[in-house]
C-alpha cells in the first residue's frame, strides 16, 4: 500500500498541542508589566505625599501654626517628629494595602542671594539607586535663616520631600 | 485489484480534525489577546485617581445651596458628588457632606457610578472614609477582591460649630430676667457680616451658608427662681413642676434698619428626642435646633443679621431664660470659643478602589 502523502495521527495531535501552547503563551504576555504602567505607582506616591505635606501644613484650628511651620521654626528643626508625622500619614493611615515608603525631607530657602539647603529627617539615607518621586509644600516659617545675620522674620520655605517605596 | 489512488486514510482525517479545532479555538482567542494590551489596571488606577479627585477637590454640584442639604426626594437634582468644602479649599472635606453621602438613601452602584465614578462601564467600586481621630470607617460600594485600582487621599474634616447655652452662659450673661412673668423672649444674633468678615480664612470660617449650625439650650429650669408660699405667691414655685412650653421659633433679618420676620422654625429637637416637635409643645429642660444652610441660603441672608427669636410661656409666673430685659443682649454666636465651640480640623482617609 502507498502511503505517500499522508499525515498520522500522532502529528495532528502534535500540531494542535503545539498550537495550544503556543496560544497560551501568547495570551500570558500581553498582562506582563509594562515600563508605561511605571508612572501609576509614581502618580499614587506623588499624591500621597502632596497629601501629607499638606495635611501637616494645615492646623486643626485656628488658633495655633501648623505642625510643619512648628518644625521647621524649632531650633534645630524637630526632625523626629516630621518622620513620625510622615511616616504615620504616607504607611499606617488607611484600610488599603500598607506600604513601606520611605522619605527623604529637605527644605530650601534664599539667604544672602544665596540658595540654601537644610536637611529635616530621612528614613533611609539615599544611596542613587532609589526610584524616588518629589513632593514639595511651601511654607511660611518665622525663623533665623543662617547664613544670615538677620533677626527672625517670616520667610518662605520649600519643604520638599523624596518618597520612594522599598 | 481495486485501485487505492485518491482515497484518505482514516489516520489523516483524524489529524486534520485535531489540527482544524486547534486552528479554530486560537482564532476564536485572537480578539481576546487585544484585552490584556488595554491594561485593566492601569484604567482601573486611572478611575480610582479621577474619583478621589472629584470626591476630596471639589464641593459637588449643585453648590449653592449644596447638595448635601438636598432631601431624599430632591437626589435626582444632585448632578455630581464632591466631599470638598469649597473648590478654593481642595482637601478640606465637610463634615455634612460626608455625612450625607454615606446615607443609606444612597443606593450602591447606581446612585454613586453616575455622581461620582462616572462612565459607562459598569466598574465595581468601594469608596471609604477612615476618621484619623475615632479610628471609625464609613464605606459604600462592593467587597474589595484580590486585584483593583486604587487611591488613597489624605484629608482633613472640617466639623462645624456649635454653641451650647447652659447654666454658665447663662450666668455669665444674665441672661435671665427678674420679673415673675409669663412669657420670655429668648434671642440668637447670627451676625452673618461679622461672621464672613472677621475669619477671612475659609477653612476655619462660620458659613452659615454653607455648614449647618447647632444651638443647644439647656438647663433652662435652673433659670426660674424658687419661691416657698407666701402672700405674694400663695402656692410658691418650685422649678421641678413649672410647665414650660415653646410657643414659637422666630427667624428675623435685620435689614435697612428694619427687623423682620421672615419665618417661623418648627424643627426644634426637644428633650433630646431624635425627631423634630413642631411649637407649640412643653419643654422639660432644652431646646436644640439643627439649622440647614438653606435657612439663610433662601433668606439671601449670608451678609445679614439673623435674629433666631424664642418665645416660651411658664406656669406658675417665674423668671425664665430671657434677654429682652435691659440687662442682658441677645446671645452672639461668633468666634469667641468660651461662648461657641468653634469649627475643627481633624484628619481621614479618602480611599477609593476600582475594578
Amino acid at each position: 500500500m502507498n502511503d505517500g502523502g499522508q499525515l498520522y495521527t500522532i502529528e495532528g495531535v502534535a500540531a494542535g498541542l503545539i498550537m495550544l501552547l503556543t496560544a497560551y503563551m501568547v495570551v500570558g504576555a500581553t498582562s506582563m508589566y509594562t515600563p508605561g504602567d511605571a508612572h501609576i505607582s509614581d502618580m499614587q506616591l506623588e499624591v500621597l505625599g502632596s497629601d501629607a505635606l499638606m495635611m501637616m501644613d494645615t492646623p486643626p484650628n485656628s488658633s495655633f501654626p501648623s505642625p510643619l511651620q512648628q518644625i521647621i521654626e524649632n531650633d534645630p528643626v524637630d526632625g523626629g517628629r516630621f518622620r513620625s508625622m510622615f511616616m504615620n500619614y504616607t504607611n499606617v493611615s488607611g484600610y488599603g494595602p500598607k506600604h513601606d515608603i520611605q522619605f527623604f525631607a529637605s527644605y530650601t530657602y534664599e539667604a544672602d542671594a544665596t540658595i540654601m539647603s537644610a536637611p529635616i529627617n530621612s528614613s533611609r539615607n539615599l544611596t542613587g539607586g532609589e526610584h524616588a518621586v518629589r513632593a514639595t509644600k511651601w511654607v511660611t516659617v518665622n525663623k533665623r535663616l543662617p547664613p544670615g545675620p538677620f533677626p527672625p522674620e517670616n520667610r518662605a520655605v520649600l519643604v520638599e520631600v523624596l518618597l520612594w517605596r522599598d | 485489484m481495486i485501485d487505492e489512488r485518491g482515497n484518505l486514510s482514516i489516520d489523516f482525517l483524524i489529524g486534520f480534525t485535531v489540527f482544524m479545532l486547534a486552528f479554530i479555538w486560537v482564532a476564536s482567542m485572537v480578539s481576546g489577546i487585544m484585552v490584556g494590551l488595554q491594561s485593566s489596571h492601569i484604567d482601573y488606577d486611572a478611575v480610582a485617581y479621577r474619583t478621589g479627585v472629584i470626591l476630596v477637590e471639589d464641593p459637588g454640584w449643585p453648590a449653592s445651596p449644596p447638595w448635601e442639604f438636598y432631601g431624599d426626594d430632591q437626589k435626582y437634582e444632585i448632578s455630581r458628588f464632591g466631599l470638598a468644602m469649597s473648590k478654593n479649599t481642595p482637601g478640606i472635606l465637610s463634615q455634612d457632606k460626608v455625612n450625607r453621602f454615606f446615607c443609606s438613601s444612597f443606593i450602591y452602584p447606581d446612585d454613586y457610578h453616575s455622581r461620582a465614578i462616572f462612565g459607562d462601564y459598569p466598574y465595581h467600586f468601594n469608596i471609604s472614609v477612615l476618621d484619623g481621630e475615632s479610628v471609625k470607617g464609613q464605606s459604600a460600594g462592593d467587597v474589595l477582591p484580590d486585584g483593583y485600582g486604587y487611591i488613597r487621599r489624605l484629608v482633613k474634616i472640617k466639623e462645624g460649630s456649635n454653641a451650647t447655652i447652659g447654666t454658665a452662659l447663662i450666668n455669665k450673661f444674665h441672661l435671665n430676667n427678674t420679673e415673675n412673668v409669663t412669657t420670655h423672649d429668648f434671642s440668637v444674633l447670627i451676625d452673618n457680616t461679622k461672621l464672613q468678615g472677621n475669619m477671612r480664612n475659609p477653612v476655619y470660617q462660620i458659613d452659615t451658608v454653607r455648614e449647618q449650625i447647632i444651638i443647644n439650650i439647656t438647663d433652662l429650669r435652673s433659670t426660674i427662681k424658687e419661691f416657698n408660699p407666701d402672700i405674694d405667691h400663695p402656692l410658691g414655685i418650685d422649678r421641678d413642676t413649672s410647665i414650660i412650653t415653646l410657643q414659637s421659633i422666630a427667624v428675623k433679618k435685620l435689614e435697612g434698619g428694619v427687623l423682620s420676620t421672615v419665618r417661623s422654625y418648627d424643627r426644634p429637637y426637644i428633650d433630646g428626642k431624635s425627631t423634630v416637635t413642631a411649637p407649640p409643645c412643653g419643654v422639660n429642660d432644652n431646646v436644640s435646633l439643627i439649622i440647614n444652610p438653606r435657612v439663610f441660603d433662601i433668606m439671601q441672608s449670608g451678609y445679614a443679621k439673623i435674629y433666631i427669636n424664642y418665645t416660651f410661656t411658664v406656669l406658675p409666673d417665674s423668671t425664665f431664660l430671657n434677654n429682652t430685659n435691659a440687662r442682658a443682649q441677645p446671645f452672639d454666636y461668633n468666634y469667641f470659643k468660651e461662648n461657641v465651640t468653634q469649627p475643627r480640623l481633624r484628619d481621614a482617609v479618602v480611599e477609593v478602589a476600582v475594578w
